[in-house]
């Protein structure tokens, strides 16, 4: 049985790696991205980071299918190839240490290190409890739920380190899928594409970074209050719920 | 700059009077007796001359075959032949680092890491003794990319197409493989495989059991770029395919993880990643083509 499955994923190997690199950038890349632009909006305040995520809640009953196709799968099936790589290669920083070989070294570590922090975030944001400041993140009390459960300054510097982690693993392997695809294949290109690179790691480590001292220097009182009339003015135009607000800040999401 | 070294050196002792003690070479040498035996740090004491590489201290232990604490030992096996860095055969780690031993020199070495040296044997292959390691899956690796142009035939096939300076600038840097390894030896993703024979194994099933953990194991960059330079030869891309079909292979290209270590260590400076990524692209494309061909 193991002999037969191991050489299934043998045989299909070239296959299989590459939709492990395909996955990386989308969906889970995508949604990344999506993810810390939408937090990023809570430095625009309350509001504006209610309205995003009453469009996404907008998906009613089909957030969680989305969620999963879209979201958790692939980034699990991306995990679970990604675990396999580590195991099977022998890091060399100690006797060669260039900085793609500190890349390669760095992008499996913060690939390890985003895999814990995103169970961890899911896990803390919708169940956990109080412990560790832990608290359930309320989709009609978006910023202040969240900004509540973010209080522990043991629990903001993990999400600094988590987002950070995770945005250099994506930013990296950007440009390591660019090679692995041959779409920059001359030293030149491979040079443009990491100074890209760079700018996309650097623009979402702003976001992320952003998003979590939005939340910590949020006034939660004021937030809640928002939030509360926001919701009483969806409950009146039930139908029209979705994102009413300010509809033209949505379109860049 | 050695030259320099050296001048300064007689200079001083000119200044000072006296003729300096000789100068030792120190090396540590990890020996192994027997393939799959245990290894041992073995230390080494040479005279030290102006200009010497690692091959001519190894040549002078040799010739001395005793330890630095003066037993009697065995002389050192290594590997080597054309002494000036085209026959890839040289190969060790040198303090810490994969590199030729014929073009490295004691002084730069001293200089630049202190004063005894360090030689292991390569670390991703079976050690036959001592430096001397089995490199047979590194040709292997050429065999299963066919890195050749096939003109084998029983007629004559006429003269061959032409090339463009365009194209021959391109390859030539790739045709400067010299088969050495180092790319092998640096990379994270290309990890030892020692098969060793079992009691009750021929010596035809322990081959055929060896040659398929070559066939599944990381062809490496040597041979992706190899294969390149061939799909790029006008006659040699006739079986471009076949050597796209090896490079999509398990063990194909899809195990680089892009460290990049292979180019910044090949002794040749061939430009690795660029073949690596243009694989990559031939392979994009030649994966896309085959799902819709079939
Ligand atoms: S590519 Fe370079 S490092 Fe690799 S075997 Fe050839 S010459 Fe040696
Ligand atoms: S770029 Fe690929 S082949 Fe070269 S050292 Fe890195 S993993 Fe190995
Ligand atoms: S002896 Fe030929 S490369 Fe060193």
């Amino acid at each position: 049985m193991s002999d037969s499955s191991a050489s299934f994923l043998e045989r299909h190997q070239f296959l299989i790696y590459r939709l492990f690199s395909l996955a990386g950038l989308v969906p889970v890349g995508a949604f990344l991205v999506v993810h810390l632009l939408t937090n990023a909006s809570v430095l625009a305040g309350a509001g504006t980071f209610q309205s995003r995520v009453d469009m996404i809640h907008s998906l009613g009953p089909l957030l969680v299918p989305i969620e999963w196709a879209f979201i958790f799968l692939p980034m699990l099936f991306h995990a679970a190839v990604g675990f396999v790589i580590i195991a099977n290669g022998l890091p060399n920083v100690g006797s060669y240490p260039y900085v793609g070989n500190v890349r390669y070294t760095m992008q499996r570590a913060t690939g390890m290190i985003a895999f814990a922090f995103i169970i961890w975030h899911i896990v803390q944001l919708h169940w956990m409890g109080k412990p560790l400041g832990g608290g359930q993140f309320d989709p009609h009390r978006a910023a202040s739920s969240a900004a509540a459960a973010l209080q522990h300054p043991l629990v903001a510097i993990l999400y600094a380190v988590g987002v950070l982690s995770t945005v250099f693993h994506f930013a990296n392997g950007l440009w390591t899928l660019g090679i692995t695809w041959g779409l920059w294949t001359s030293p030149a290109a491979m040079r443009r594409a990491n100074a890209v690179s760079v700018v996309v790691g650097l623009a979402l480590a702003g976001a992320g970074l952003g998003s979590l001292a939005g939340m910590l220097t949020l006034d939660r009182d004021k937030a809640q209050a928002e939030e509360e009339r926001m919701e009483k003015r969806k409950l009146q135009f039930e139908p029209a719920a979705v994102g009413s607000p300010e509809p033209a800040a949505h379109t860049g999401v | 700059m050695i030259t320099a070294a050296h001048g300064h050196d007689g200079d001083a002792s000119h200044e000072h009077g006296h003729i300096p003690a000789a100068r030792m070479v120190r090396v540590r040498v990890l020996r192994q007796d027997v393939a799959g035996g245990e290894s041992y740090w073995e230390r080494f004491e040479v005279p030290y001359e102006p200009n010497m590489n690692v091959i001519s201290v190894l040549q002078k232990i040799a010739a001395l075959a005793r330890s630095r604490d003066g037993r009697r030992v065995a002389p050192v096996a290594w590997d080597c032949s054309c002494l000036e860095e085209v026959c890839g055969s040289c190969t060790m780690l040198i303090n810490g680092r994969t590199r030729m031993a014929c073009s490295a020199l004691v002084d730069r070495l001293v200089e630049e890491d202190g004063e005894e040296i360090e030689l292991r044997p390569m670390s991703k292959f079976p050690v036959v003794r001592d430096l001397v390691v089995d490199r047979r899956r590194l040709f292997r690796s050429l065999e299963r990319v066919k890195a050749w142009v096939p003109v084998d035939g029983s007629y004559d096939h006429g003269p061959g197409p032409r090339i463009s300076p365009e194209e021959q600038e391109d390859a030539y840097p790739l045709a400067e493989c010299i088969s050495c390894g180092c790319c092998l030896e640096a990379c994270p993703q290309f990890t030892k495989l020692e098969a060793v024979r079992r009691e009750d194994e021929s010596e035809a099933d322990f081959e055929k059991r060896r040659r398929a953990a070559f066939d599944s194991g990381f062809v490496g960059a040597h041979a992706i770029s190899q294969a390149m330079l061939f799909n790029g030869h006008p006659t040699g891309k006739m079986i471009a395919d076949e050597r796209l079909q090896a490079l999509t292979a398990p063990g194909g290209i899809q195990m680089c993880g892009n460290a990049q270590n292979c180019v910044a260590v090949c002794p040749k400076r061939i430009p690795l990643t660029r073949s690596i990524a243009r694989a990559g692209r031939a392979a994009t494309v030649w994966a896309i083509r085959k799902l819709f061909d079939r």
